[in-house]
């Protein structure tokens, strides 16, 4: 071979682990510690990833000037307008990925909030199917509305660090940029799950009807987990459309919220870390895979099947030998425990 | 209990690292199944890195393809060699499973590797995924197949070697127009490739004289037996002559299946976009009967009567036992036009390798035709053929060329039906 | 031809009738399976899949095209990967306590690994014969005949699945009230625990369940051949919506309401989109916008009870009104 780039090699690994890190914690704390069985992820994912795509290319052409109504930002005039113009002013491109990523959590969270009402309709058992349905249907639609460029979406989005003229200075900007939302989330997510709150998430993963008995407002609490887990994955979302600089819908499809579930499964029900893992784990084997392939020579199987077939037998694996994933849960660290940590330590004296 | 499941985790984790470590080492060692050359001393060995859809949508396209690329990768070699230089030209083939975020991670791996020209992918939309990541680290991508006209943009890293949809549009619709059709249904994929094609026939055609009525369907579902029965009403109620699909293979097959069983939509014309070509599905023989009841034509990227396309398509079929599929002669030039450029450029740089391409291209004629660029990268010469499905072959039905599109006429070679 | 209301609404109904009869042979199984078993059992996709590809690989790989051994070997074969995952996942998942959620994504595993493993099988197919599995024409059977009925055609499909579908419901329901396995079966659906007190071999009943689920809707599989006229390894799952969608009508628990909901999905899915298609313009490809509005307002307005489905929010209002 010829020479191995390891230094982008790692770089890209961790910019795409970086996405879809942030979507299995926030699936984690949903399903695995709130036992929200959340089958659609991937809409709220592919609205953020819209609504940086829509805004960025509108805003740039509109605000130098462009007619979007002539030359919308789907046609390929407007394409090479957004080419030419994209980078041009530092400021401008950084403010709007800071206005994307707000509006993005927004927007997707908000989705979130008002799902919660037809998930608590049908009860813990169909929830994964409501919100699977719900995620087709937003999909449909989009295929369908001119605006967001239809069947076609939308490409060369000028991305927030496109002024820079190195290209590894570049994709070590925007690899900052998506490591430091994932701290963003882990600590947020740490802080919701190690608190009473989290507590009673769990509790209403166990046994909803018994939460309900204790008096715990089992709707706002589902509501809220919602609202700030889909906020983040719309965020997610958000990083995805200008590291691919194009959407379409085809790219949200239900096989992305299965291999996220895969993650979360892999790495632990309810353990950030374990989600942390789980996504490293699978995003780094994909990336593997595609060194590894070329020396396997002309395959008779395409080793993307062999892939897929051993995430799914992983899946029922480890639901069978050990539920709690690679890390187990861990009791929620709140001053509490503390209290009952001492106790028992100065008893078992 | 509890150290068994733990014990149980860690060696499976263990396991795919291991063995994931162990191939990479191994890779980068060269010890993995590589078929060892006998090397002369200085031979320089260039590696083109090719992102096919082995897997997904456009599967059985891929499958061809990848024998596609064994074959031109030969023939570059015996051809370099004829002329003295001393190199040789090697693929790295990924599968992207035609999706567009695996053919992004393709070519990033490509280029950690060290690789500097990629054909691939083949969807417009993978194209457009990986379009930013290759034009800022200079990458020269040829794409064999991606035929969206929102990817004409110049001065870019990006290469097609076949024509834009624009063109072909205008072929189908010169094709339904002189078959005598002047109110047609085109019923297509709602999709990048089905609405940019149906937009411009709908120009071309309405230019022409003719009327359109559009009929959109959602790609991906399982049957369409209901959208073809919407179809069929709609030819009624309009008064259609003809239904013009444009479609992929899988619901292309099962569109005209269904079709069949219809009256209504048995006895209009009907004609259809390249998508289709060279799938086996089409080949039963439901589709079969129902082509010649209805006197079926598709148009496809094709310069008939080259003699280096029937030997392409000979030698392929000779060494396969396949017959290449649609854009398989796009992907051989492709190929070719990479291994020249990167000789001419003299060094594996992508800046200087991309100039090289547009100057080589000029001149170069393959089964593809000529190969020249416009300027906005993309094959400035595409010519399309008219292609019909009749009896014979060993699955009783095949793909034949019947005609080509010369002029804005076209000009049958031969009766398909008769 | 064609009514006068609405352009090919002839055509519409013939597809609403086809449509119909395949989601009974699909969905009865699956309600069936629920109702005793208590899983969601997301394989079922698998099973109409793999019943498809035993009648395409006995026709691409042997030449061979008839129905009926086609159908039987489909029965064995699904039927057997149902038992394999009861024996294999389910049962172990079930005696250890696991919450129905997690038996539900267990299912959601299974279902990627035998999907894959499908694809794995045509590309091996491929290499050896040359020809594509992975998406795969209609198939002419040599033993259906082919009917006519007051001037209508019927195809080879409509004929198969309607034979199919009348045995399945006569069958299924002869079997569930008149014999003493079928009993049985309805004990443990009803009452697990005091079934199995009561002397039935519970296991048996539940592995014989999930046989014959998994095999009817196999036999689903292998008419759908005659009808698509391109299969896909994925063909089970484009429809396993839909077909959700009728159980979940039908509560996942009435064999009498999944037949009502077979009929009204059929309904909306060919008549339902023609009328909107033809009266307010819209477009054909938001067929399956339709599908999940309606599978959306099944759950809201009616969720399937027994699955302890929004039984605490019906009488929590505002307030707590008692």
């Amino acid at each position: 071979m010829i020479g191995f780039d390891i230094v982008g090699f790692m770089i890209s690994w961790l910019t795409l682990f970086g996405i879809y890190a942030i979507l299995s914690l926030t699936l984690n704390l949903e399903s695995g510690t709130a036992g929200i069985t959340n089958f659609g992820k991937v809409v709220f994912y592919g609205v953020g990833a819209y609504v940086s795509a829509t805004l960025t290319a509108y805003l740039i052409l509109m605000l130098n000037g462009v007619d979007v109504s002539e030359t919308p930002p789907y046609d390929i005039e407007g394409i090479i307008l957004l080419g030419e113009l994209g980078n041009k002013s530092p400021l401008l491109n950084i403010g709007l990925l800071v206005l994307s990523l707000m509006i993005a959590f927004a927007v997707s969270g908000s989705l979130g909030y008002l799902l919660t009402y037809p998930i608590l309709r049908v009860g813990p058992a169909f929830v994964g199917f409501t919100l699977l349905s719900s995620g087709e249907l937003l999909r449909i639609f989009l295929q369908h509305y001119e605006p967001v460029g239809a069947s076609k979406g939308l490409m060369a989005i000028p991305t927030p660090f496109g002024w820079i003229a190195d290209s590894r200075v570049r994709e070590a900007a925007y690899l900052s940029l998506v490591l430091g939302l994932l701290a963003l989330t882990y600590v947020v997510t740490h802080k919701l799950i190690n608190s009473p709150l989290g507590r009673t998430l769990r509790a209403l993963r166990d046994d909803e009807i018994a939460a309900l008995c204790l008096g715990k407002h089992v709707p706002r609490i589902k509501a809220t987990i919602l609202f700030i887990g889909s906020g983040f994955a719309g965020m997610a979302g958000v990083l995805l459309a200008y590291y691919l600089t194009s959407v379409n819908p085809n790219m949200f499809v239900p096989a992305v919220t299965f291999n996220v579930w895969a993650m979360i499964i892999l790495g632990g029900f309810g353990n950030l870390k374990g989600s942390l893992l789980g996504a490293a784990i699978i995003t780094f084997v994909d990336r593997v895979l595609t060194f590894v392939t070329p020396q396997l020579g002309v395959t008779v199987i395409s080793p993307d099947y062999l892939r897929w077939v051993i995430v799914g037998l992983l899946i029922v694996i480890v639901l069978l030998v050990n539920p709690k994933g690679l890390l187990p849960e861990k009791p929620i660290k709140t001053p509490a425990l503390d209290v009952v940590l001492e106790e028992l330590r100065g008893e078992s004296r | 209990m509890a150290f068994d499941m733990k014990t149980l985790a860690l060696v499976i984790v263990v396991l795919i690292i291991g063995l994931a470590v162990g191939y990479g080492i191994a890779a980068v060692t060269g010890g993995g199944a590589v078929t060892t050359v006998t090397v002369t001393p200085e031979k320089k060995v260039y590696t083109i890195g090719f992102t096919l859809p082995l897997s997904g949508e456009l599967s059985s396209i891929g499958k061809v393809w990848e024998k596609v690329v064994q074959l031109a990768i030969e023939d570059l070699n015996k051809e370099v060699q004829a002329y003295g230089f001393n190199v040789e030209f090697r693929s790295v083939i990924l599968d992207d499973g035609t999706t567009a975020e695996r053919a992004l991670q393709n070519v990033q791996s490509f280029v950690q590797q060290g690789i500097k020209v990629v054909i691939g992918p083949a969807a417009s939309a993978q194209v457009k995924a990986v379009k930013s990541y290759v034009d800022a680290n200079k990458i020269v991508l040829i794409s064999p197949s991606s035929t969206a006209p929102t990817l004409a943009i110049p001065n870019d890293y990006i290469f097609r070697t076949v024509g834009s949809d624009a063109g072909q549009a205008k072929a189908l619709a010169a094709l339904a127009y002189q078959e005598g059709a002047r109110k047609v249904i085109v019923f297509y994929r709602n999709d990048e490739y089905g609405k940019a094609f149906a937009d411009f026939f709908e120009n071309y055609f309405r230019e022409m004289g003719g009327t359109v009525v559009k009929l959109p369907y959602q790609t991906g579902l399982p049957d369409y037996a209901s959208e073809v029965a919407t179809l069929a009403s709609k030819v009624q109620s309009e008064g259609a002559e003809a239904v013009v699909l444009i479609a992929f293979d899988t619901d292309g097959a099962n569109i005209l299946s269904h079709a069949a069983e219809s009256d209504v939509l048995s006895s209009v014309r009907w004609f259809i976009s390249e998508g289709p070509h060279g799938a086996k599905e089409l080949l039963s023989s439901a589709v079969g009967q129902f082509a010649s009841r209805v006197r079926l034509f598709g148009t496809r990227p094709l310069f008939i009567a080259n003699p280096l396309y029937e030997d392409f398509k000979n030698r392929m079929v000779q060494r396969f036992g396949e017959e290449p599929g649609v854009f398989s002669e796009n992907l051989y030039d492709a190929i070719k036009l990479a291994g020249w450029a990167i000789l001419r450029a003299g060094t594996y740089d992508g800046e200087a390798i991309r100039a090289a391409l547009i100057e080589v291209a000029k001149t170069y004629y393959g089964p593809s035709g000529w190969t020249i660029f416009d300027s906005a990268g993309d094959k400035a010469q595409q010519d399309y053929g008219v292609w019909a499905i009749v009896p014979g072959g060993p699955m009783g039905y095949q793909f034949k060329d019947v005609g080509l599109y010369e002029r804005g006429s076209i000009i049958f070679l031969e009766e398909a039906y008769s | 031809m064609g009514g006068s209301l609405i352009p090919g609404i002839q055509q519409a109904i013939m597809n609403t009738l086809q449509y119909m009869l395949f989601y009974l042979i699909f969905s009865l199984p699956l309600t069936l399976s629920y109702r005793t078993t208590k899983v969601i059992n997301f394989a079922h996709a698998n099973f109409i899949t793999y019943g498809a590809y035993v009648a395409i690989f006995l026709h691409g790989i042997m030449g061979l095209n008839i129905m009926s051994v086609a159908a039987i070997l489909a029965f064995l074969i699904t039927g057997a990967i149902a038992v394999l995952n009861n024996v294999l996942v389910f049962t172990p998942l079930q005696k250890r306590g696991s919450s129905p959620a997690i038996i539900m994504i267990s299912s959601m595993g299974l279902w990627i690994a035998y999907k894959y493993l499908l694809y794995m099988t045509t590309d091996i197919a491929h290499y050896y014969t040359i020809k594509n599995f992975v998406s795969y024409g209609r198939i002419t059977y040599s033993d259906v005949p082919r009917g006519s009925v007051g001037g209508v055609e019927l195809s080879q499909a409509f004929v198969a699945s309607l034979i199919t579908a009348s045995l399945v419901v006569v069958l299924l329901y002869l079997l569930l009230e008149k014999t003493k396995i079928g009993r049985a079966m309805r004990a443990v659906a009803d009452n697990p625990s005091l079934a199995e007190i009561s002397g039935i071999p519970k296991s048996f009943v539940v592995n014989l369940t999930w046989f014959i689920c998994g095999g009817i809707a196999g036999i689903g599989g292998v008419i759908w051949t005659s009808f698509s006229g391109a299969i896909t390894p994925e063909a089970g799952d484009s429809m396993i919506l839909q077909v959700f969608t009728v159980g979940f009508i039908g509560g996942l628990v009435s064999l009498l309401r999944t037949g009502i909901g077979a009929v009204l999905i059929a309904a909306i899915e060919n008549v339902g989109i023609a009328i909107l298609n033809t009266y307010f313009g819209v477009p054909v490809s938001f067929r399956p916008f339709l599908t999940f509005v309606t599978l959306i307002t099944t759950l809201i307005v009616s969720p399937p009870l027994g699955a302890g489905g929004g039984l605490p929010y019906r009488f929590l209002k505002r307030g707590s009104r008692r």
